[in-house]
């Protein structure tokens, strides 16, 4: 094991006018997210949890949903283990970013890649298109196995309008989260703090916001990111207050965009 | 080429800013294996950190081959860096860890199984990195740093933790890298490990430069020696060389059995002859030569941040 040849240094110091671009850290990522199983286990538990969850309240609700009495919609059913499957996809978001720097592996990657809003634009990128992919197989899934049940009682619903928009919304929101999560990542730089905060935000705060009385509590529970990001993810939703799907998908928008633009600033300016 | 100009860094603290870099300057040059030198806490880290663009300066600059490092297109290329054995996924294999490493900076994916055989990691390349001993690590980590096959290489404390062989097969590397031509930048807290890889000092301590200079110089001008002298007319023998310019002092024997003379300023066959002119006897003419450790310690004596006790080495001859 002794080093017996080592190949000799070009003499002028290589440096191409135009260097490995925007491709190479984006494959860079991908190289990173795809060779750690925490991300496989992730993602798997998206889909069962977003498809198995949606199936298995399908199967268990329908000949209630077709029968007289019922007071809700099958719409609000078709898609309801997204509700889940956020879970896991803020979980990924977390790790993609905190392993690096509970490992120490960020002082590598950012040696490796000095621009850093190269690096937190490459791994925005990479983590969000993998979740808008998995996520929108998810709730297809989900829709497949569960309208099977709701159809048997004549309740089906036809993959057009809404249900189609609700299950590419479904893969719109699983990425809104992991990229919300990406963004905290950057901000707390710590896994478990990262997981919490966003879990906080996302299930518990955003039913809490319910307890502020008022149009104040109203607008809050509205505004909270994981209520105006979920709309877009269903056909009918369960709480009537949230706003319009479309709307509530551009308000969480801006609430990530508007963290990944802190994210960046701090990421530049603090010390690896 | 490495060239720092008044390199600051200032951590904010609750007490005040504490300074862990103080303006310094030095040149590392290419074609010999630099040592970075100085006690825990001196700044080694904070200025190889500097150096890859991690940590920000407070003020000053540091390039790398005359450019800010945060400028380099693909910095792999430029400058290869074990910084941390530890700064890798446990969960990623070694062979996975170099890939994404290679894809960043364009460098041809062919490129991870030279630098895997390079170190001699080939046969675990496929195993998670979690199950890599120290040595293994820091083996991975020199593999990362030659992928881009750089001019300049930069090893902070690459034998930390390393078994006697491990130690061997860095310091050949290191030797090798300079060999060919390139610029090495070794940082070490132990002095002994330096005397025996670098051909060049560079001393910090608590942020400043103490000395800049060849290892040979560095021996001459801090590692200090004297001639032991032992005679029974011990006290007629020190007046005769006293009387030729020599600094002389009468010490208690180490073995604690009677006296010793230490002689500066004239070596040891002048003295000899001197007492042989005189008809006088002498048992003992020995050089002493403090090793580079003393010297080290003697050097950063005064800016070690934590004092185990009086760390004083020449209390024994007073």
């Amino acid at each position: 094991m002794t080093a017996t040849s080592v190949e000799r240094p070009s003499t002028t110091s290589p440096r191409p006018s135009s260097g490995p671009g925007f491709g190479a850290v984006l494959r860079s990522e991908w190289l990173k997210l795809s060779t750690v199983r925490s991300t496989w286990w992730t993602l798997a538990a998206t889909f069962v949890l977003g498809a198995g969850l949606t199936v298995l309240i399908c199967w268990g609700n329908a000949e209630w949903l077709a029968g007289g009495d019922a007071d809700e919609s099958p719409g609000s059913f078709i898609t309801w283990g997204m509700m889940f499957a956020q879970i896991s996809a803020a979980i990924l978001g977390a790790l993609a970013v905190t392993t690096e720097y509970s490992t120490g592996m960020i002082r590598s990657s950012l040696a490796a890649v000095p621009s850093r809003g190269r690096v937190l634009a490459a791994k925005s990128l990479v983590v969000t298109t993998v979740l808008f992919v998995v996520g929108t197989l998810t709730a297809l899934a989900g829709y497949a196995g569960g309208n099977y049940f709701l159809d048997r009682e004549g309740i089906g619903i036809a993959l057009e309008g809404d249900m189609l928009r609700a299950v590419v919304g479904g893969g719109l929101f699983v990425a809104g989260i992991g990229l919300f999560s990406v963004a905290v990542g950057f901000l707390l730089r710590h896994t478990a703090a990262t997981i919490s905060v966003v879990l906080a935000l996302m299930l518990i705060l955003g039913n809490m916001a319910n307890l502020v009385p008022g149009t104040l509590g109203e607008w809050l529970v509205k505004l909270m990111p994981g209520n105006a990001g979920s709309a877009v993810s269903m056909v009918v939703p369960f709480n009537p207050m949230l706003l319009e799907p479309w709307t509530g998908f551009a308000v969480f928008a801006f609430e990530t965009g508007a963290l990944l633009a802190l994210a960046h600033v701090l990421l530049r300016r603090r010390d690896a | 080429m490495i060239r720092a100009h008044a390199l600051t860094k200032r951590f904010p603290g609750k007490d005040g800013d504490r300074v862990a870099v103080d303006g310094i300057d030095f040149v590392v040059e290419p074609g010999r294996v630099t040592g970075f030198l100085g006690p825990n806490g001196a700044g080694k880290s904070t200025t190889m950190r500097m150096i890859l663009g991690l940590d920000a300066p407070t003020s000053g600059t540091v390039s790398v081959n005359g450019h800010r490092y945060a400028a380099a297109q693909a910095p792999l290329r430029e400058i290869g860096a074990l910084l941390d054995a530890h700064a890798i996924h446990p969960g990623r294999s070694a062979r996975d860890h170099l890939r994404w490493m290679a894809a960043s900076n364009g460098i041809p994916t062919t490129r991870v199984g030279e630098v895997l055989d390079l170190v001699g990691l080939e046969s675990v390349a496929g195993q998670r990195a979690g199950r890599f001993s120290l040595g293994m690590g820091q083996r991975l980590g020199i593999a990362a740093a030659m992928l881009g096959d750089p001019p300049v290489v930069v090893l902070d404390e690459p034998v930390n933790g390393l078994d006697p062989e491990g130690i061997r097969w860095v310091r050949t590397f290191a030797r090798q890298l300079a060999d060919e031509g390139r610029t090495v930048f070794v940082s070490s807290h132990l002095m002994s490990e330096m005397s025996l890889m670098a051909d060049h000092l560079i001393v910090i301590g608590r942020g400043r430069i103490l000395a800049d200079c060849s290892m040979g110089d560095f021996m001459t001008d801090h590692a200090a020696s004297y001639v032991r002298v032992k005679a029974p007319a011990l006290t007629e023998v020190g007046r005769l060389l006293q009387s030729r310019d020599a600094e002389v002092e009468m010490v208690a024997s180490a073995t604690g059995q009677g006296s010793e003379l230490r002689v500066t300023g004239l070596d040891a066959p002048a003295i000899g002859e001197a007492v042989a002119a005189r008809g006088l006897v002498l048992h003992e003419l020995t050089l002493v030569r403090s090793s580079l450790e003393d010297a080290f310690m003697a050097l950063t004596a005064d800016s070690v941040e934590f004092h185990a006790g009086s760390a004083s080495l020449q209390g024994s001859a007073r």
